[in-house]
């Protein structure tokens, strides 16, 4: 990664041409060929960019000039960048990157619920995680403390397109003459009001978690009944 | 009323159809036109457009309805949930139904001159003229076919009880009920009545509130209903502002019709089961306590402000004494103890500050009762009085 900060003027050329006059600005030119071109204002957003693949050419020692070209279509993208000051050129090595890893998302859910089916219900064991249904898998099929079987729909927010989602897994999974009584459960960190009302209509119950209670890093609120 | 309204010479306009949009034809419009004080208008106009909806996809239910008929003018609002049919004292010279924007139309009546305005509805121009002394206005009609019909008085289980002891009840229940819309039985109040009690109980599931009052009289007939607490607590204050002395409640299968004075609230009933709360309320405490309510709820209030960002409030009892504390990190802390008659090894006990003041103000005045098991256990807050109210709420659990 190297950060250049410059006094520069920036011209763009392609589909329109855009000027950014002479000014302070951070450019920065990534390993991968993506160049773009900061002000200390406008939030994350370069004021002007050149997505990889693209080609670098340099002037001078220090740079007086840059110049990004990329191929586009029949005609080509232009980013000269002419610099009058160079403040500091740093060029560093950032290794291998590791990927964004985001937390409480669907997946962890499942992880959580799958180990502790009691969450969606009492006596709720687990049978099978993405139980198959020839219109894709349901999350969990579980069975219940009289062993009965149980689909469980995991969602992080549950709308109404969940409760039909869930709906047509139960049509297909009921078509099994073992089956025939396997009833749902929608899970979800937040379900909406309509989806819960949908559900109830249905038959589907609703229960809302907590993925921090689930992970046993904070205690469940004390109610006075399981509302 | 303020007269017999005048038939003015022109030909009595359709009753039911409004288009303020369509004015080809004067026959098929209603012609509104009325005189009324100002100062009424504002005041009824207040209290018809807390209803009106906010945030619907449907604009006319964010407007006011204005009939004007033979038997007087009435104000009408809805939300779809809650309907409001507020009279209004005025002269009417031509009867006739229109929708008016509800917020402009109480901005415009607040700052109206005084004295007495006029309301009047040009079809031609889709708007209402209203003229006050010399300020005068074009307000753009809404769609009146929008607006729903609202329920009349009456039902199929008609009680009247005494108004003050509908809504004192309603004051001491309401605040448990929960405004989570996402658990809709739960948002209302379950209302009893028979014989001479009436009972209401409502609760979010941190806490239950269930308050018996004797009537005076005992009903001929009884009900049970699940009533949004918004609706009751819409109607408490339109008791207050009316000074009626009896309500007429009017029960239907979904639809409950309250009538208090010349004014009539409706409301959709809660479908579903609501919680049986006899079952919460545990048989035995091990801890009974007579504490003075006032001085009590006067520590908790104090102690609060340090307990922000769902800091619980700490009661920490020991031999005849309970201190009440509260910490928040990067805020501070603050305590203050207060004798009581307690007896036994020392124990502490969490709870969400803002629930426990609502307990122990939800109890009017006197002692209260305070009754407590365990730290993990519910407590009950009781009116010593004997006044028939019980305030079941859950503890928070302490770290450390």
């Amino acid at each position: 990664m190297r950060l250049i900060v410059a006094r520069c003027e920036v011209r763009y050329s392609g589909r329109l041409t855009a000027v950014l006059p002479e000014a302070l600005r951070l450019l920065m030119i990534k390993s991968d060929g993506s160049v773009m071109v900061h002000a200390d204002t406008g939030g994350f957003k370069p004021q002007n960019w050149m997505t990889p693949p693209t080609v670098i050419e340099e002037e001078g020692e220090p740079p007086v000039r840059i110049v990004v070209r990329k191929r586009a279509g029949a005609s080509e993208d232009r980013l000269d960048i002419v610099i009058a000051e160079v403040v500091s050129d740093v060029v560093h090595d950032m290794g291998e990157a590791a990927a964004l890893e985001k937390d409480g998302v669907e997946r962890d859910l499942q992880e959580e619920l799958a180990a502790a089916p009691h969450w969606c219900g009492e006596g709720f064991r687990l049978v099978r995680r993405e139980w198959p249904t020839d219109i894709g898998p349901v999350d969990l099929m579980c069975r219940d403390a009289d062993d009965a079987w149980v689909a469980v729909e995991i969602k992080r927010v549950a709308t109404i397109d969940a409760v039909e989602q869930l709906t047509r897994y139960l049509e297909r999974i009921r078509l099994d003459p073992a089956m025939g009584a396997c009833r749902g459960v929608l899970a979800a960190q937040a379900i909406k009001p309509q989806a819960r009302v949908l559900a109830e209509s249905r038959g589907i119950a609703c229960v809302e978690v907590e993925l921090a209670v689930l992970r046993g890093e904070r205690e469940p609120d004390l109610t006075l009944f399981a509302a | 009323m303020r007269g017999v309204p005048a038939n003015s010479g022109h030909p009595r306009a359709c009753a039911q159809i409004h288009k303020p949009y369509d004015s080809e034809s004067f026959f098929e419009v209603s012609i509104v036109k009325l005189s009324a004080s100002c100062q009424e208008l504002l005041t009824q106009l207040q209290t018809v457009s807390r209803v009106a909806s906010t945030r619907s996809a449907v604009q006319a239910l964010s407007g006011v309805q204005l009939e004007a008929g033979d038997s007087g003018v009435e104000l009408r609002a809805t939300d779809m949930e809650i309907g409001l049919r507020v009279p209004l004292e005025a002269e009417v010279q031509r009867p006739g139904t229109v929708v008016l924007p509800g917020r402009l139309m109480l901005d415009v009546a607040r700052q109206l001159p005084g004295g007495d305005v006029s309301i009047e509805l040009r079809p031609s121009e889709g708007d209402v003229e209203v003229v006050s002394g010399p300020a005068r206005f074009h307000i753009r009609t809404l769609r009146s076919e929008d607006f729903p019909p609202l329920p009349a008085p009456g039902g199929d289980t008609v009680v009247t009880m005494p108004a003050e002891a509908f809504v004192q009840t309603v004051a001491r229940v309401s605040r448990s009920a929960s405004r989570d819309e996402t658990r809709p039985i739960l948002t209302g109040v379950l209302v009893s009545a028979s014989g001479d009690e009436l009972r209401m109980v409502a609760t979010d599931s941190y806490r239950l509130s269930v308050k018996e009052t004797k009537l005076d009289a005992p009903l001929e007939t009884g009900f049970e209903a699940n009533v949004p607490a918004r609706a009751l607590d819409e109607l408490s204050r339109v008791a207050a502002q009316v000074g009626a002395e009896t309500i007429e409640i009017g029960v239907r299968t979904n639809q409950v019709v309250f009538r208090v004075g010349g004014v009539v609230l409706s409301s959709r009933l809660i479908d579903g089961q609501f919680p049986n709360y006899r079952q919460l309320l545990p048989e035995t405490y091990e801890h009974e306590l007579h504490v003075p309510g006032e001085e009590l709820a006067g520590v908790v209030r104090r102690i609060s402000l340090m307990a922000q960002k769902n800091a619980p409030l700490r009661l920490s009892f020991t031999e005849g004494e309970l201190t009440v504390s509260a910490q928040t990190p990067d805020v501070g802390e603050a305590s203050e103890p207060l004798p009581v008659p307690f007896a036994g090894e020392p124990f502490e006990i969490g709870f969400n500050p803002e629930f426990l003041r609502d307990g122990l103000e939800s109890v009017a005045s006197g002692d209260v009762i305070l009754k407590l098991i365990s730290p993990l256990r519910p407590g009950l807050i009781e009116a010593g009085d004997g006044s028939g109210f019980l305030y079941l709420i859950m503890p928070i659990r302490l770290n450390v």
